[in-house]
């Protein structure tokens, strides 16, 4: 396995087995799909062969990243990249490091990330960020009720640190999917 | 409407409780996730891949991930799917299976390394479970189980750690 290029640019994925043609797909495949950020990728068109579990994840996914109140959507966008970062996947880190980039016009932090690691300088309140992720998506089991104090600290409240899980665990979902059903290519 | 649903039980939550109420202001999560639970675990139509073999991959993630309560939940799943003694012991394994079937056995061992190494899958291994007779929407629903087991002991293990702190 080869080190990770990790990027924000844009990065495509092909699919390593045959997808769901739109033409040939259930009326069920096509409202899934339409509920999914992206209906003709080859990840949803992958994904849509199991239409059952499709029609359950996007609109978790969707709410996870997107609903209203509690988290702001960069620190929602921050964490994520983090989790792509340690479990190496180039595809997620990169639409999310420019999701993240685009939210805070701050695309050089997301650059230290991948260039000095996650030990990287960072305001306190993305310190906080990064290493709670970190944690949860290494050592779920040894997370604590001490790891809720730096949270706090930079002030999170309950929803917010709800959240936050929420974030990280989605990507130790959506890293798994992207890394082990095909492969990202690198941009031209 | 606020039954309790299987991760307040791995966090130890009752809904009327601190936390398990903050759960409840996102129901779409508490829904989907829920959801995903039952088409991954107890479809109706299970299709391609068994019920026995769903719990089986389910419960070597939770092994995998050390989660003493999904594991148990799980090891129930796979008793009433049906499975033997011999299979039970084997998908509650971290390590190498040689009591399950050849086709079990290669299941557990791609769910292993979906859950530990996700970064190491190759081409080859998806080609190789379809010559095992694998379609591809079974190679789909195990990597979802798969996904979904390792978000829900990360949710149940950061929900459990905020209700510590926020009964301390």
């Amino acid at each position: 396995m080869s080190k990770p290029n990790f990027t924000l640019e844009a990065v495509e994925w092909a699919a390593w087995m045959p997808t769901v043609e739109a033409a040939t797909a259930t009326p069920r495949q096509l409202a899934a799909l339409d509920a999914s950020p992206q209906r003709d990728s080859p990840y949803f068109l992958t994904l849509a062969h199991d239409v059952d579990s499709l029609e359950q994840r996007s609109p978790l996914f969707h709410a996870v990243m997107y609903a209203p109140r509690g988290l702001p959507r960069a620190d929602r966008e921050l964490a994520t990249v983090v989790v792509s970062i340690i479990n190496g996947c180039v595809y997620c880190s990169s639409v999310h490091a420019r999701r993240f980039a685009e939210l805070t016009k701050q695309p050089e932090i997301i650059q230290r990330l991948y260039d000095e690691g996650l030990g990287t300088a960072l305001q306190p309140r993305q310190r906080a960020i990064v290493d709670f992720a970190a944690k949860l998506t290494r050592s779920p089991q040894e997370i604590g009720a001490a790891d809720m104090a730096p949270l706090r600290d930079v002030g999170m409240d309950d929803l917010q640190i709800h959240d936050l899980i929420h974030a990280v665990a989605m990507f130790a979902n959506a890293n798994r999917l992207m890394q082990t059903l095909g492969e990202p290519i690198p941009p031209g | 409407m606020n039954e309790p649903d299987i991760v307040d039980a791995a966090a130890g939550l009752s809904s009327g409780s601190p936390i398990g109420m903050l759960r409840r202001q996102r129901d779409v999560f508490v829904r989907h996730t829920q959801g995903s639970h039952d088409v991954l675990v107890v479809p109706r139509d299970p299709a391609g891949v068994s019920l026995v073999e769903r719990a089986a991959a389910a419960l070597r993630v939770a092994t995998i991930e050390r989660d003493p309560a999904l594991s148990a939940h799980y090891r129930e799943q796979l008793r009433r799917a049906g499975a033997d003694a011999a299979t039970i012991a084997a998908a509650g394994q971290d390590a190498e299976v040689s009591a399950a079937s050849p086709r079990l056995a290669a299941i557990l061992r791609h769910v292993a390394l979906v859950a530990t190494a996700p970064g190491s899958a190759t081409r080859a291994r998806l080609d190789a479970l379809q010559q095992l007779g694998l379609a591809p929407r079974d190679i789909v629903t195990l990597a979802q189980i798969v996904a979904f087991v390792s978000y829900q002991v990360r949710v149940a293990a950061g929900l459990r750690a905020l209700a510590q702190e926020v009964r301390a």
